[in-house]
Protein backbone atom coordinates (compact mmCIF):
# COMPACT_ATOMS: atom_id res chain seq x y z
CA UNK A 1 0.00 0.00 0.00
CA UNK A 2 2.68 2.80 0.95
CA UNK A 3 5.11 1.36 -1.58
CA UNK A 4 2.00 1.90 -4.11
CA UNK A 5 1.02 5.32 -3.47
CA UNK A 6 4.92 6.10 -3.21
CA UNK A 7 5.07 4.96 -7.03
CA UNK A 8 1.85 7.31 -7.99
CA UNK A 9 3.82 9.94 -6.46
CA UNK A 10 6.92 9.52 -7.94
CA UNK A 11 5.37 8.84 -11.41
CA UNK A 12 4.72 12.54 -12.31
CA UNK A 13 7.84 13.54 -11.54
CA UNK A 14 9.53 10.84 -13.17
CA UNK A 15 7.42 12.01 -16.65
CA UNK A 16 8.52 15.41 -16.27
CA UNK A 17 11.90 14.69 -16.50
CA UNK A 18 12.13 12.03 -18.82
CA UNK A 19 9.70 14.05 -21.76
CA UNK A 20 12.18 16.07 -23.52
CA UNK A 21 11.63 19.88 -24.03
CA UNK A 22 9.84 20.66 -27.57
CA UNK A 23 13.46 21.84 -28.74
CA UNK A 24 16.55 21.44 -27.32
CA UNK A 25 19.27 22.79 -29.19
CA UNK A 26 23.03 22.48 -27.34
CA UNK A 27 26.07 23.99 -28.48
CA UNK A 28 25.65 24.05 -31.75
CA UNK A 29 28.20 26.00 -34.15
CA UNK A 30 27.26 27.00 -37.97
CA UNK A 31 29.74 28.12 -40.43
CA UNK A 32 28.65 29.96 -43.76
CA UNK A 33 31.39 28.31 -46.73
CA UNK A 34 33.35 26.52 -44.21
CA UNK A 35 34.99 29.66 -42.97
CA UNK A 36 32.69 32.30 -41.81
CA UNK A 37 31.35 31.20 -38.07
CA UNK A 38 27.71 32.60 -37.63
CA UNK A 39 27.10 31.07 -34.33
CA UNK A 40 29.00 29.82 -32.03
CA UNK A 41 27.57 27.27 -29.52
CA UNK A 42 24.34 28.32 -29.12
CA UNK A 43 22.23 26.63 -26.89
CA UNK A 44 18.44 27.24 -26.21
CA UNK A 45 15.35 25.30 -25.29
CA UNK A 46 11.18 25.90 -25.93
CA UNK A 47 9.10 23.74 -24.27
CA UNK A 48 5.71 22.80 -25.65
CA UNK A 49 3.43 25.44 -26.19
CA UNK A 50 6.28 27.87 -24.96
CA UNK A 51 6.87 31.44 -26.35
CA UNK A 52 10.70 32.50 -26.59
CA UNK A 53 12.69 35.68 -28.37
CA UNK A 54 15.70 35.58 -29.87
CA UNK A 55 17.02 39.13 -29.39
CA UNK A 56 20.40 40.57 -30.74
CA UNK A 57 21.51 43.56 -33.34
CA UNK A 58 22.22 42.92 -36.74
CA UNK A 59 24.54 39.61 -37.77
CA UNK A 60 23.93 38.30 -34.45
CA UNK A 61 23.83 35.14 -35.75
CA UNK A 62 19.50 34.71 -34.57
CA UNK A 63 18.64 33.92 -38.68
CA UNK A 64 21.47 31.33 -38.44
CA UNK A 65 19.83 29.76 -35.59
CA UNK A 66 16.55 29.75 -37.17
CA UNK A 67 18.21 28.58 -40.54
CA UNK A 68 19.48 25.39 -38.34
CA UNK A 69 16.78 24.64 -36.93
CA UNK A 70 14.34 24.45 -40.25
CA UNK A 71 17.12 23.02 -41.99
CA UNK A 72 17.57 26.19 -44.74
CA UNK A 73 21.37 26.52 -44.20
CA UNK A 74 22.08 24.26 -47.40
CA UNK A 75 21.06 27.06 -49.83
CA UNK A 76 23.41 29.33 -48.11
CA UNK A 77 26.18 26.93 -48.27
CA UNK A 78 25.24 26.69 -44.43
CA UNK A 79 26.78 23.44 -42.02
CA UNK A 80 26.56 22.57 -38.78
CA UNK A 81 29.84 21.76 -37.34
CA UNK A 82 28.99 20.43 -33.77
CA UNK A 83 26.20 20.27 -31.57
CA UNK A 84 22.80 18.85 -31.65
CA UNK A 85 19.06 19.89 -32.51
CA UNK A 86 16.52 17.86 -31.17
CA UNK A 87 12.56 18.32 -31.58
CA UNK A 88 11.30 16.02 -28.70
CA UNK A 89 14.13 14.21 -27.83
CA UNK A 90 14.87 13.17 -31.64
CA UNK A 91 17.76 14.62 -33.83
CA UNK A 92 16.01 16.21 -36.69
CA UNK A 93 19.98 17.50 -37.78
CA UNK A 94 20.65 14.65 -41.01
CA UNK A 95 16.72 15.63 -42.24
CA UNK A 96 15.92 17.36 -45.08
CA UNK A 97 13.73 20.59 -44.39
CA UNK A 98 10.51 19.16 -45.96
CA UNK A 99 10.91 16.30 -43.67
CA UNK A 100 11.05 18.55 -40.63
CA UNK A 101 8.13 20.15 -41.55
CA UNK A 102 6.39 17.16 -41.40
CA UNK A 103 7.28 16.60 -38.33
CA UNK A 104 6.21 20.22 -37.07
CA UNK A 105 8.54 22.78 -38.29
CA UNK A 106 8.02 25.27 -39.66
CA UNK A 107 10.19 28.61 -40.61
CA UNK A 108 8.43 31.65 -41.72
CA UNK A 109 11.34 33.63 -43.27
CA UNK A 110 12.52 37.25 -42.88
CA UNK A 111 11.03 39.27 -45.70
CA UNK A 112 8.06 37.66 -46.09
CA UNK A 113 8.83 35.38 -48.88
CA UNK A 114 4.91 34.64 -50.18
CA UNK A 115 4.61 33.27 -53.64
CA UNK A 116 4.14 36.34 -55.35
CA UNK A 117 2.30 34.70 -58.75
CA UNK A 118 -0.05 33.10 -56.78
CA UNK A 119 -2.91 33.95 -55.00
CA UNK A 120 -2.98 34.20 -51.01
CA UNK A 121 -5.85 30.80 -51.41
CA UNK A 122 -3.42 29.04 -53.61
CA UNK A 123 -0.57 30.75 -51.49
CA UNK A 124 -2.21 28.83 -48.78
CA UNK A 125 -3.02 25.34 -50.47
CA UNK A 126 0.94 24.91 -51.69
CA UNK A 127 1.35 24.94 -48.05
CA UNK A 128 -0.88 22.20 -46.70
CA UNK A 129 0.17 18.27 -47.57
CA UNK A 130 -0.98 17.08 -50.92
CA UNK A 131 -2.14 14.05 -49.39
CA UNK A 132 -3.82 15.95 -46.87
CA UNK A 133 -7.92 15.67 -46.48
CA UNK A 134 -10.21 18.24 -48.79
CA UNK A 135 -12.21 18.67 -45.26
CA UNK A 136 -9.21 19.97 -43.53
CA UNK A 137 -7.73 22.16 -46.17
CA UNK A 138 -11.12 23.99 -45.72
CA UNK A 139 -10.89 23.87 -42.03
CA UNK A 140 -7.40 25.61 -41.54
CA UNK A 141 -8.02 27.92 -44.49
CA UNK A 142 -11.10 28.94 -43.14
CA UNK A 143 -8.69 29.29 -39.52
CA UNK A 144 -6.14 31.48 -41.30
CA UNK A 145 -8.99 33.38 -42.29
CA UNK A 146 -10.46 33.77 -38.94
CA UNK A 147 -6.92 34.74 -37.36
CA UNK A 148 -6.62 37.84 -40.69
CA UNK A 149 -9.92 38.54 -42.17
CA UNK A 150 -8.09 40.75 -44.59
CA UNK A 151 -6.79 38.24 -46.45
CA UNK A 152 -9.75 36.93 -47.03
CA UNK A 153 -10.93 39.92 -48.85
CA UNK A 154 -7.85 40.06 -50.81
CA UNK A 155 -7.71 36.17 -51.52
CA UNK A 156 -7.89 36.32 -55.34
CA UNK A 157 -5.24 38.98 -56.03
CA UNK A 158 -1.79 37.71 -56.44
CA UNK A 159 0.08 37.92 -53.25
CA UNK A 160 3.01 39.96 -54.90
CA UNK A 161 0.44 42.97 -55.17
CA UNK A 162 -0.74 42.42 -51.61
CA UNK A 163 1.12 45.31 -48.90
CA UNK A 164 3.98 44.32 -46.59
CA UNK A 165 1.35 43.29 -43.34
CA UNK A 166 -0.57 41.49 -45.85
CA UNK A 167 1.86 39.41 -47.47
CA UNK A 168 3.29 39.25 -43.64
CA UNK A 169 -0.27 37.84 -42.58
CA UNK A 170 0.15 35.57 -45.43
CA UNK A 171 3.76 34.24 -44.68
CA UNK A 172 2.43 33.28 -41.10
CA UNK A 173 -1.21 31.75 -41.86
CA UNK A 174 1.29 29.68 -44.85
CA UNK A 175 2.76 28.35 -42.03
CA UNK A 176 0.15 27.54 -40.02
CA UNK A 177 -1.34 25.61 -42.91
CA UNK A 178 1.18 22.72 -42.04
CA UNK A 179 -0.09 22.03 -38.39
CA UNK A 180 3.20 23.34 -37.00
CA UNK A 181 4.91 22.14 -33.34
CA UNK A 182 7.21 25.01 -33.69
CA UNK A 183 6.69 28.36 -35.17
CA UNK A 184 9.86 30.27 -35.92
CA UNK A 185 9.42 33.84 -37.21
CA UNK A 186 11.80 35.64 -38.53
CA UNK A 187 11.59 39.48 -38.04
CA UNK A 188 7.59 39.52 -38.64
CA UNK A 189 7.74 43.20 -37.30
CA UNK A 190 9.78 44.26 -40.45
CA UNK A 191 9.21 47.10 -42.01
CA UNK A 192 5.99 47.15 -40.90
CA UNK A 193 3.83 50.37 -39.31
CA UNK A 194 4.09 50.13 -35.89
CA UNK A 195 -0.09 49.68 -34.93
CA UNK A 196 0.20 46.64 -37.58
CA UNK A 197 3.48 45.16 -35.68
CA UNK A 198 0.89 45.48 -32.85
CA UNK A 199 -2.41 43.50 -34.69
CA UNK A 200 0.60 40.67 -35.79
CA UNK A 201 2.01 40.56 -32.54
CA UNK A 202 -1.80 40.21 -30.84
CA UNK A 203 -2.69 37.15 -33.15
CA UNK A 204 0.92 35.51 -32.38
CA UNK A 205 0.16 35.17 -29.12
CA UNK A 206 -3.36 34.39 -29.87
CA UNK A 207 -2.25 31.18 -32.12
CA UNK A 208 0.40 30.44 -29.30
CA UNK A 209 -2.67 30.28 -26.28
CA UNK A 210 -5.42 28.38 -28.55
CA UNK A 211 -2.90 26.14 -30.59
CA UNK A 212 -0.73 25.14 -28.23
CA UNK A 213 2.00 25.92 -30.67
CA UNK A 214 5.59 26.78 -29.13
CA UNK A 215 6.85 29.50 -30.64
CA UNK A 216 9.93 30.65 -31.46
CA UNK A 217 10.55 34.93 -31.85
CA UNK A 218 13.48 36.47 -33.67
CA UNK A 219 13.07 40.07 -33.41
CA UNK A 220 15.33 43.54 -33.56
CA UNK A 221 12.57 45.32 -32.18
CA UNK A 222 12.72 43.75 -28.58
CA UNK A 223 10.33 46.47 -26.81
CA UNK A 224 7.63 44.62 -29.17
CA UNK A 225 9.30 40.81 -28.61
CA UNK A 226 9.70 40.87 -24.38
CA UNK A 227 5.65 41.94 -24.62
CA UNK A 228 4.50 38.87 -25.70
CA UNK A 229 6.81 35.96 -25.15
CA UNK A 230 8.00 34.48 -21.54
CA UNK A 231 11.43 33.69 -21.92
CA UNK A 232 14.50 35.80 -24.11
CA UNK A 233 17.37 34.99 -25.18
CA UNK A 234 20.45 37.34 -26.11
CA UNK A 235 22.49 36.80 -29.11
CA UNK A 236 25.60 38.69 -29.41
CA UNK A 237 28.10 37.94 -32.03
CA UNK A 238 27.10 34.01 -32.22
CA UNK A 239 26.79 33.68 -28.65
CA UNK A 240 24.02 33.65 -26.07
CA UNK A 241 25.07 36.59 -23.77
CA UNK A 242 21.76 36.79 -21.79
CA UNK A 243 18.56 34.29 -20.74
CA UNK A 244 15.63 34.70 -18.78
CA UNK A 245 12.55 35.71 -18.09
CA UNK A 246 11.12 38.56 -20.46
CA UNK A 247 10.60 40.40 -17.08
CA UNK A 248 13.48 40.24 -15.98
CA UNK A 249 14.99 40.88 -18.94
CA UNK A 250 13.55 44.14 -19.04
CA UNK A 251 14.42 45.54 -16.06
CA UNK A 252 18.18 44.96 -16.95
CA UNK A 253 19.87 47.91 -17.20
CA UNK A 254 22.47 46.79 -20.04
CA UNK A 255 19.41 45.55 -22.11
CA UNK A 256 17.25 48.62 -21.78
CA UNK A 257 20.85 50.70 -22.87
CA UNK A 258 21.28 48.79 -26.02
CA UNK A 259 17.53 47.04 -26.88
CA UNK A 260 15.08 48.73 -25.20
CA UNK A 261 16.36 51.98 -26.45
CA UNK A 262 18.42 53.66 -23.08
CA UNK A 263 16.23 55.20 -19.71
CA UNK A 264 17.30 58.85 -21.21
CA UNK A 265 19.94 59.16 -18.85
CA UNK A 266 22.64 58.85 -21.31
CA UNK A 267 26.28 60.35 -21.28
CA UNK A 268 26.74 61.15 -25.01
CA UNK A 269 30.56 62.08 -24.36
CA UNK A 270 30.99 58.35 -23.07
CA UNK A 271 28.59 56.56 -25.23
CA UNK A 272 31.57 54.87 -27.53
CA UNK A 273 33.40 53.93 -24.97
CA UNK A 274 30.87 52.72 -23.08
CA UNK A 275 29.34 50.44 -25.34
CA UNK A 276 33.00 49.05 -26.42
CA UNK A 277 33.30 48.37 -22.79
CA UNK A 278 29.65 46.71 -22.45
CA UNK A 279 29.89 44.39 -25.62
CA UNK A 280 29.90 41.12 -25.28
CA UNK A 281 33.16 39.69 -27.11
CA UNK A 282 33.93 36.39 -26.71
CA UNK B 1 -5.08 36.55 -105.13
CA UNK B 2 -6.27 33.16 -104.89
CA UNK B 3 -8.33 33.34 -101.45
CA UNK B 4 -8.92 29.88 -101.17
CA UNK B 5 -4.46 29.27 -101.47
CA UNK B 6 -5.07 31.62 -99.03
CA UNK B 7 -7.05 30.06 -96.16
CA UNK B 8 -5.24 26.39 -97.32
CA UNK B 9 -2.34 28.01 -95.78
CA UNK B 10 -3.95 29.63 -93.24
CA UNK B 11 -5.60 26.72 -91.59
CA UNK B 12 -2.88 24.19 -92.15
CA UNK B 13 -0.59 26.58 -90.26
CA UNK B 14 -2.52 26.92 -87.55
CA UNK B 15 -2.77 23.36 -87.12
CA UNK B 16 0.99 22.74 -87.38
CA UNK B 17 0.95 25.45 -84.73
CA UNK B 18 -0.65 23.35 -82.84
CA UNK B 19 1.71 20.49 -83.38
CA UNK B 20 4.53 22.89 -82.25
CA UNK B 21 2.80 23.96 -79.61
CA UNK B 22 2.87 20.21 -78.46
CA UNK B 23 6.54 20.09 -78.85
CA UNK B 24 7.30 23.51 -76.86
CA UNK B 25 4.95 22.48 -73.81
CA UNK B 26 7.67 20.10 -72.53
CA UNK B 27 9.73 23.40 -71.70
CA UNK B 28 7.08 25.44 -70.49
CA UNK B 29 6.09 22.57 -67.76
CA UNK B 30 10.19 22.60 -66.75
CA UNK B 31 10.90 26.57 -66.94
CA UNK B 32 7.44 27.05 -65.22
CA UNK B 33 8.34 24.50 -61.79
CA UNK B 34 12.11 25.28 -61.82
CA UNK B 35 12.50 28.18 -63.80
CA UNK B 36 15.48 25.94 -66.49
CA UNK B 37 14.56 26.76 -70.44
CA UNK B 38 15.57 22.86 -71.41
CA UNK B 39 17.22 23.19 -74.79
CA UNK B 40 16.94 19.20 -74.67
CA UNK B 41 12.88 19.07 -75.80
CA UNK B 42 14.00 18.50 -79.42
CA UNK B 43 15.52 15.42 -78.70
CA UNK B 44 13.22 14.54 -76.09
CA UNK B 45 10.48 14.42 -78.51
CA UNK B 46 12.53 12.56 -80.86
CA UNK B 47 13.39 10.06 -78.34
CA UNK B 48 9.14 9.65 -77.24
CA UNK B 49 9.04 8.69 -81.13
CA UNK B 50 11.57 6.13 -80.97
CA UNK B 51 10.73 4.77 -77.62
CA UNK B 52 6.65 4.52 -79.12
CA UNK B 53 8.35 3.14 -82.35
CA UNK B 54 10.21 0.11 -80.55
CA UNK B 55 7.12 -0.10 -78.73
CA UNK B 56 4.69 -0.96 -81.33
CA UNK B 57 6.65 -1.57 -84.72
CA UNK B 58 9.20 -3.84 -83.02
CA UNK B 59 7.62 -5.18 -79.86
CA UNK B 60 4.29 -5.52 -81.76
CA UNK B 61 2.27 -4.17 -78.72
CA UNK B 62 -0.55 -2.22 -79.92
CA UNK B 63 -0.80 1.14 -81.01
CA UNK B 64 -2.19 2.31 -77.96
CA UNK B 65 -0.74 0.71 -75.37
CA UNK B 66 2.65 1.04 -76.93
CA UNK B 67 2.10 4.74 -76.44
CA UNK B 68 1.32 4.51 -73.25
CA UNK B 69 4.58 2.76 -72.97
CA UNK B 70 6.73 5.16 -74.61
CA UNK B 71 5.04 8.05 -71.68
CA UNK B 72 6.18 6.11 -69.13
CA UNK B 73 9.63 5.74 -70.42
CA UNK B 74 9.89 8.92 -71.43
CA UNK B 75 8.56 9.84 -67.84
CA UNK B 76 11.16 7.94 -66.09
CA UNK B 77 14.03 9.36 -69.05
CA UNK B 78 12.89 12.75 -67.38
CA UNK B 79 13.35 11.88 -63.47
CA UNK B 80 16.12 10.16 -64.38
CA UNK B 81 17.72 13.22 -66.49
CA UNK B 82 16.90 15.58 -63.50
CA UNK B 83 18.23 13.30 -60.76
CA UNK B 84 21.53 12.58 -62.20
CA UNK B 85 21.97 16.13 -64.41
CA UNK B 86 20.24 18.84 -63.22
CA UNK B 87 20.14 18.21 -59.63
CA UNK B 88 23.89 18.08 -59.45
CA UNK B 89 23.64 21.91 -60.78
CA UNK B 90 21.41 23.28 -58.34
CA UNK B 91 22.76 26.93 -57.50
CA UNK B 92 24.83 27.11 -60.67
CA UNK B 93 24.51 29.74 -62.54
CA UNK B 94 21.81 29.29 -65.10
CA UNK B 95 24.10 29.90 -68.32
CA UNK B 96 25.79 26.89 -67.40
CA UNK B 97 21.94 24.86 -66.82
CA UNK B 98 21.19 26.05 -70.31
CA UNK B 99 24.73 24.58 -71.60
CA UNK B 100 23.99 21.67 -70.27
CA UNK B 101 20.79 20.98 -71.83
CA UNK B 102 21.87 21.46 -74.80
CA UNK B 103 24.84 19.06 -74.67
CA UNK B 104 22.11 16.32 -73.66
CA UNK B 105 20.40 17.81 -76.53
CA UNK B 106 23.21 17.13 -78.86
CA UNK B 107 24.29 13.93 -77.32
CA UNK B 108 20.80 12.74 -77.85
CA UNK B 109 20.62 13.97 -81.62
CA UNK B 110 23.97 11.65 -81.68
CA UNK B 111 22.91 8.56 -79.66
CA UNK B 112 18.91 8.62 -81.28
CA UNK B 113 20.84 7.17 -84.69
CA UNK B 114 23.18 5.41 -83.36
CA UNK B 115 21.05 3.16 -81.38
CA UNK B 116 18.11 3.11 -83.58
CA UNK B 117 19.61 3.40 -87.21
CA UNK B 118 19.72 6.26 -89.47
CA UNK B 119 17.19 5.35 -91.52
CA UNK B 120 13.64 7.16 -90.80
CA UNK B 121 11.37 4.57 -89.26
CA UNK B 122 7.62 4.76 -90.72
CA UNK B 123 5.03 5.03 -87.77
CA UNK B 124 1.27 4.28 -88.47
CA UNK B 125 -0.86 5.66 -86.54
CA UNK B 126 -3.72 4.97 -88.70
CA UNK B 127 -4.62 8.41 -89.93
CA UNK B 128 -5.44 8.25 -93.59
CA UNK B 129 -3.32 10.28 -96.07
CA UNK B 130 -6.12 11.42 -98.03
CA UNK B 131 -6.84 15.18 -96.93
CA UNK B 132 -10.14 16.64 -95.98
CA UNK B 133 -12.06 18.70 -98.54
CA UNK B 134 -13.78 21.74 -97.75
CA UNK B 135 -15.18 23.60 -100.84
CA UNK B 136 -11.52 24.32 -102.38
CA UNK B 137 -9.54 24.14 -99.24
CA UNK B 138 -7.26 21.04 -98.30
CA UNK B 139 -6.74 20.13 -95.11
CA UNK B 140 -4.15 17.65 -94.06
CA UNK B 141 -5.74 15.08 -91.61
CA UNK B 142 -2.63 14.45 -89.98
CA UNK B 143 -2.47 17.60 -89.25
CA UNK B 144 -5.83 17.94 -87.67
CA UNK B 145 -5.78 15.02 -85.54
CA UNK B 146 -2.37 16.78 -84.44
CA UNK B 147 -3.84 20.14 -83.55
CA UNK B 148 -6.34 18.50 -82.03
CA UNK B 149 -3.85 16.45 -79.48
CA UNK B 150 -2.15 19.63 -79.27
CA UNK B 151 -5.29 21.79 -77.73
CA UNK B 152 -5.85 18.63 -75.42
CA UNK B 153 -2.55 18.32 -73.67
CA UNK B 154 -2.49 21.77 -73.55
CA UNK B 155 -6.04 22.24 -72.05
CA UNK B 156 -4.85 19.05 -69.59
CA UNK B 157 -1.54 20.83 -68.61
CA UNK B 158 -3.73 23.88 -67.61
CA UNK B 159 -5.77 21.80 -65.41
CA UNK B 160 -2.79 20.51 -64.07
CA UNK B 161 -1.44 23.55 -62.87
CA UNK B 162 -4.90 24.20 -60.80
CA UNK B 163 -4.05 21.15 -59.33
CA UNK B 164 -2.41 20.74 -55.21
CA UNK B 165 0.10 19.06 -56.84
CA UNK B 166 0.32 21.82 -60.06
CA UNK B 167 0.00 24.90 -57.39
CA UNK B 168 2.89 23.24 -55.43
CA UNK B 169 5.01 23.44 -58.96
CA UNK B 170 3.96 26.83 -59.42
CA UNK B 171 5.26 27.84 -55.93
CA UNK B 172 8.82 26.21 -56.34
CA UNK B 173 8.86 28.26 -59.36
CA UNK B 174 8.16 31.18 -57.38
CA UNK B 175 10.77 30.85 -54.47
CA UNK B 176 12.85 27.47 -53.94
CA UNK B 177 13.64 28.54 -50.12
CA UNK B 178 10.28 29.66 -49.44
CA UNK B 179 8.66 26.11 -50.72
CA UNK B 180 10.91 23.78 -48.67
CA UNK B 181 10.39 26.34 -45.64
CA UNK B 182 6.93 24.58 -45.68
CA UNK B 183 7.24 21.57 -46.12
CA UNK B 184 7.62 21.24 -50.27
CA UNK B 185 9.94 19.17 -51.69
CA UNK B 186 11.75 21.41 -54.67
CA UNK B 187 13.66 18.68 -55.69
CA UNK B 188 11.13 16.38 -56.15
CA UNK B 189 8.67 18.79 -57.84
CA UNK B 190 11.23 19.55 -60.17
CA UNK B 191 11.74 15.58 -60.82
CA UNK B 192 8.05 15.38 -61.87
CA UNK B 193 8.12 18.77 -64.07
CA UNK B 194 10.74 17.03 -65.98
CA UNK B 195 8.77 13.93 -66.23
CA UNK B 196 6.08 15.74 -67.47
CA UNK B 197 7.96 16.91 -69.78
CA UNK B 198 9.06 13.96 -71.33
CA UNK B 199 5.69 12.21 -70.88
CA UNK B 200 4.04 15.54 -73.20
CA UNK B 201 7.59 14.79 -75.69
CA UNK B 202 5.78 11.38 -76.33
CA UNK B 203 2.77 13.03 -77.67
CA UNK B 204 4.45 15.71 -80.00
CA UNK B 205 6.96 12.63 -81.16
CA UNK B 206 4.26 10.30 -82.47
CA UNK B 207 1.78 12.80 -84.23
CA UNK B 208 4.96 14.89 -86.02
CA UNK B 209 6.72 10.86 -86.34
CA UNK B 210 3.55 9.65 -87.88
CA UNK B 211 3.79 12.95 -90.60
CA UNK B 212 7.49 12.95 -91.28
CA UNK B 213 8.76 9.66 -90.42
CA UNK B 214 11.14 8.79 -87.44
CA UNK B 215 14.68 9.92 -87.69
CA UNK B 216 16.87 12.56 -85.78
CA UNK B 217 15.49 15.44 -87.93
CA UNK B 218 12.57 15.61 -85.46
CA UNK B 219 14.91 16.83 -83.04
CA UNK B 220 14.76 19.94 -85.27
CA UNK B 221 11.53 20.44 -83.78
CA UNK B 222 13.28 22.25 -81.06
CA UNK B 223 13.44 25.73 -83.05
CA UNK B 224 10.32 26.51 -83.95
CA UNK B 225 9.04 25.08 -80.50
CA UNK B 226 11.57 27.60 -79.06
CA UNK B 227 9.92 30.19 -81.59
CA UNK B 228 6.65 29.49 -79.74
CA UNK B 229 8.03 29.75 -76.10
CA UNK B 230 9.72 33.02 -76.59
CA UNK B 231 6.85 34.55 -78.26
CA UNK B 232 4.25 32.79 -75.87
CA UNK B 233 6.30 33.38 -72.73
CA UNK B 234 8.24 31.01 -71.32
CA UNK B 235 6.03 30.02 -68.33
CA UNK B 236 2.60 30.64 -69.67
CA UNK B 237 0.14 27.81 -71.18
CA UNK B 238 -1.57 29.73 -72.60
CA UNK B 239 1.32 31.43 -74.46
CA UNK B 240 2.11 27.95 -76.24
CA UNK B 241 -1.51 28.20 -77.33
CA UNK B 242 -1.68 31.34 -78.53
CA UNK B 243 2.29 31.67 -79.99
CA UNK B 244 1.95 28.28 -81.50
CA UNK B 245 -0.93 29.80 -84.00
CA UNK B 246 1.17 32.53 -84.33
CA UNK B 247 4.26 30.68 -85.32
CA UNK B 248 2.31 28.19 -87.50
CA UNK B 249 0.77 30.81 -89.44
CA UNK B 250 3.24 32.70 -89.93
CA UNK B 251 5.31 29.92 -91.12
CA UNK B 252 2.94 28.90 -93.17
CA UNK B 253 1.22 31.86 -94.91
CA UNK B 254 4.28 34.25 -95.71
CA UNK B 255 6.52 30.82 -97.29
CA UNK B 256 3.55 29.82 -98.87
CA UNK B 257 4.25 33.34 -100.88
CA UNK B 258 7.32 34.00 -100.72
CA UNK B 259 9.17 30.54 -101.27
CA UNK B 260 8.39 30.50 -105.25
CA UNK B 261 10.04 33.79 -105.85
CA UNK B 262 12.87 33.42 -103.40
CA UNK B 263 13.15 29.18 -104.13
CA UNK B 264 12.21 28.01 -100.26
CA UNK B 265 13.59 28.24 -96.81
CA UNK B 266 11.55 31.29 -95.62
CA UNK B 267 9.69 28.90 -92.87
CA UNK B 268 13.36 29.15 -91.04
CA UNK B 269 13.73 32.43 -91.92
CA UNK B 270 10.15 33.54 -90.67
CA UNK B 271 10.79 31.50 -87.21
CA UNK B 272 14.23 33.40 -86.52
CA UNK B 273 12.33 36.36 -87.29
CA UNK B 274 9.67 35.76 -84.65
CA UNK B 275 12.84 35.28 -82.09
CA UNK B 276 15.04 37.80 -82.39
CA UNK B 277 12.21 40.57 -82.40
CA UNK B 278 10.21 39.23 -79.44
CA UNK B 279 13.36 39.21 -77.49
CA UNK B 280 14.11 42.89 -79.17
CA UNK B 281 10.44 44.26 -78.50
CA UNK B 282 8.73 42.28 -75.71
CA UNK B 283 11.45 40.10 -73.77
CA UNK B 284 8.43 38.46 -71.87
CA UNK B 285 7.24 37.10 -74.80
CA UNK B 286 3.25 38.09 -74.46
CA UNK B 287 1.80 35.90 -71.67
CA UNK B 288 5.13 35.54 -69.85
CA UNK B 289 5.31 37.11 -66.16
CA UNK B 290 7.03 39.78 -65.20
CA UNK B 291 8.63 39.82 -61.86
CA UNK B 292 5.91 41.65 -59.70
CA UNK B 293 7.45 44.88 -58.49
CA UNK B 294 5.13 46.66 -55.87
CA UNK B 295 5.59 50.30 -55.05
Amino acid sequence: MTSETAQAEAEPQAATDIVPPLLRMSNVEVAYDKVFLAIKGVSLELNTGGMVALLGSNGAGKSTTLKTISGLLAPERGAVNRGSVELRGRDILPLPPPARVHLGIVHVLEGRHVFGHLTPDENLLAAFPTRGRRERLDELREQVYTYFPRLRERSRTKAGYLSGGEQQMLAIGRALMTEPNLLMLDEPSLGLAPMLVEEIFGIIREINKQQDVGILLVEQNAAAALEIVSDAYLLENGHVVMSGKADVLKQNPDVQEFYLGGTGKVDYHNVKHYRRRKRWLA
Amino acid sequence: MDIAYFIELLINGALTGMMYGLAALGIVLIYKSSGVPNLAQGAMVMLGAYFAWIAAAQWGIPLPFAIALAVVGMFLFGLFTERFLLRRMVGQPIIMIVMLTLGLEILLRGLGPGLFGAAPKSLDIGIGLAPIIIGDVFINRSYLVGAIVGVIMIGLALLFFRTRLGTKLRAVSDDHVASWSVGISVERAIAISWGLAGASAVAAGVMWGSVQGIDWTLSLLLFPAVAVVILGGLDSIYGVLVAGLIVGILGSVIPGYVDPIVGGGTRDVVTSLIILLTIIFRPHGIFGREDIERV
